[in-house]
């Protein structure tokens, strides 16, 4: 077991290892997905060990080998796992225990970023800007966007890091924080209200240059388009819709001569 | 278009396709930031401001969970705003997006391909990576990383060649009527996919009343102005 320095002594390890994980995708694959990216980042937090366990570093690169594997779960909360498995290799938990806290974080971590972030952050703050955008704002509607939203990424990578430094192997401990379990209860509603109120207006904003025929057109094909992917979920995607759509447009277009 | 402005576009669409995935994920590769930035490259703000929204809403459609395979709407909202920025104001909407969507699915299928070619590097790697050579991962990172950027731009120019092509042969080919169909399909589908995809998000439960709530209100405030 090495000598752990706290999280304010290790603040420089932690700070290398947070840069690293805005990578953590970097060399994302089929085999090990984001094991990779996690193996990097964690190494930073491994290099205590590189004098322990005989001169070539054994406990040091076996720690590293095991960060490499196999991991898949939100980019952003990544962090938890990493600090929470450098810890535990610190401490002297047993190679086997450190590989079934790595496996059992990768759903819970990807399940609570999806619903925090993907389905919550991401398009609350994505949706204040198409407001934004819609009731004439511009770019500084953008700007705002892109602070507003990195203030609480680069905020909840920095939380998950620390926080899985400092919990370890307890690091299930961390993932019942009130304020964590909070912001993950207010989110859904949140971006469910926001966006709602957004589709008018950006319907108002990019339907401002129809007028007459075009407008009932529009109508026509907003609802007719939701119903065939609401009913075709399972095949149909926007993507082909609006490729679809594209293509018939130019077809009635042409003819219509 | 000078070669300058279609160099910086290449840039900045490299940097958006990074985005996505590999680093650092700080949301440039939104479409409504990469649209209105293209736009402000080109002179053209309003421009890059309604496709940028217009891809926003097709982004809706899409959660980019673990291995799921999606469009790539990034440097496609680039390519988009570079096609529609020849073709005056909303004449612009139907033939951006048509370059952006085709884009988009090139994209997508971009990253599938680099992630089979990361897997191929991992295998190749895998004694070094099991023997624990921190030289060796971050070897590997740093070659996933490259080959992202790589991938990035080449989606990106084949984006901006596609909307030279349209605007040189497209633009002028259709009649008013058939520009304002294409326009329509364009706006129909994205307020159809984004709609879709958010109730997807929202689910059955109290948030539909959210977002219920939200459309009233959205509703109002548009009838207002």
């Amino acid at each position: 077991m090495s000598s752990l320095p706290s999280p304010t002594r290790a603040r420089p390890r932690l700070v290398r290892s947070l840069l690293r994980l805005f990578t953590v995708q970097g060399s994302w694959n089929y085999e090990r997905m984001q094991g990779i990216g996690i193996g990097v980042a964690e190494e930073a937090l491994l290099r205590d060990l590189r004098t322990e366990g005989g001169a070539d570093g054994v406990a040091y690169r076996a720690a590293v080998a095991r960060g490499a594997r196999f991991f898949n779960a939100h980019p952003y909360l990544c962090g938890l796992a990493v600090g929470a498995a450098a810890r535990a290799e610190h401490d002297g938990v047993p190679p086997e225990q450190v590989e079934r806290l790595r496996t059992a974080l990768c759903g819970p971590l990807g399940s609570l970023g999806d619903r925090l972030v993907w389905a919550g952050w991401l398009p609350f703050t994505s949706g204040l800007a198409l407001i934004g955008v819609a009731l004439g704002l511009g770019l500084p509607a953008i700007l705002g966007f892109v602070v507003v939203y990195n203030v609480g990424h680069v905020a909840l990578r920095w939380w998950a890091l620390r926080a899985g430094w400092t919990y370890g192997a307890r690091v299930a401990q961390a993932l019942r924080e009130p304020l964590l379990q909070r912001a993950t209860a207010l989110s859904g509603p949140a971006m469910a209200l926001v966006i709602g109120a957004a589709l008018p207006l950006v319907a108002q904003y990019l339907s401002g240059a129809f007028f007459g025929w075009a407008r009932v057109a529009l109508a026509g094909v907003v609802a007719g388009g939701f119903a065939l992917l609401w009913w075709q979920r399972a095949r149909l995607t926007g993507l082909r819709l609006g490729l679809a759509l594209l293509a018939v447009a130019a077809l009635a277009g042409w003819l219509w001569l | 278009m000078s070669l300058e402005v279609q160099l910086l576009l290449l840039a900045w669409g490299t940097l958006v396709g990074l985005d996505l995935v590999s680093v650092p994920q700080m949301m440039i590769a939104r479409p409504l930031v990469a649209g209105s930035i293209a736009g402000a490259m080109l002179g053209d703000v309003a421009t890059g401001l309604q496709l940028g929204v217009l891809f926003e809403l097709f982004q809706y459609d899409i959660l980019p969970m673990g291995a799921t395979r999606y469009p790539e709407y990034g440097p496609a909202t680039v390519a988009a705003v570079s096609a529609a920025h020849a073709a005056t104001g909303t004449l612009g909407l139907g033939l951006g997006a048509l370059v952006g969507l085709i884009t988009g699915m090139v994209g997508g299928l971009s990253l599938h391909g680099l992630r089979q070619l990361n897997t191929r590097a991992v295998r190749r790697a895998a004694a070094a990576l099991e023997a624990g050579d921190p030289r060796v991962l971050e070897r590997v990172h740093a070659a996933g990383i490259l080959r992202d950027a790589v991938r990035a731009a080449v989606v990106t120019a084949l984006g901006l060649v596609l909307a030279q092509v349209a605007r040189a042969y497209l633009a002028g080919a259709l009649p008013p009527h058939g520009v304002a169909l294409l326009n329509v399909a364009a706006v129909g589908a994205a307020l159809a996919a984004g709609t879709a995809g958010t109730l997807r998000l929202v689910g059955r439960g109290p948030g539909l009343r959210w977002f219920a709530a939200g459309v009233v209100g959205g509703t109002v405030v548009a009838w207002l102005r």
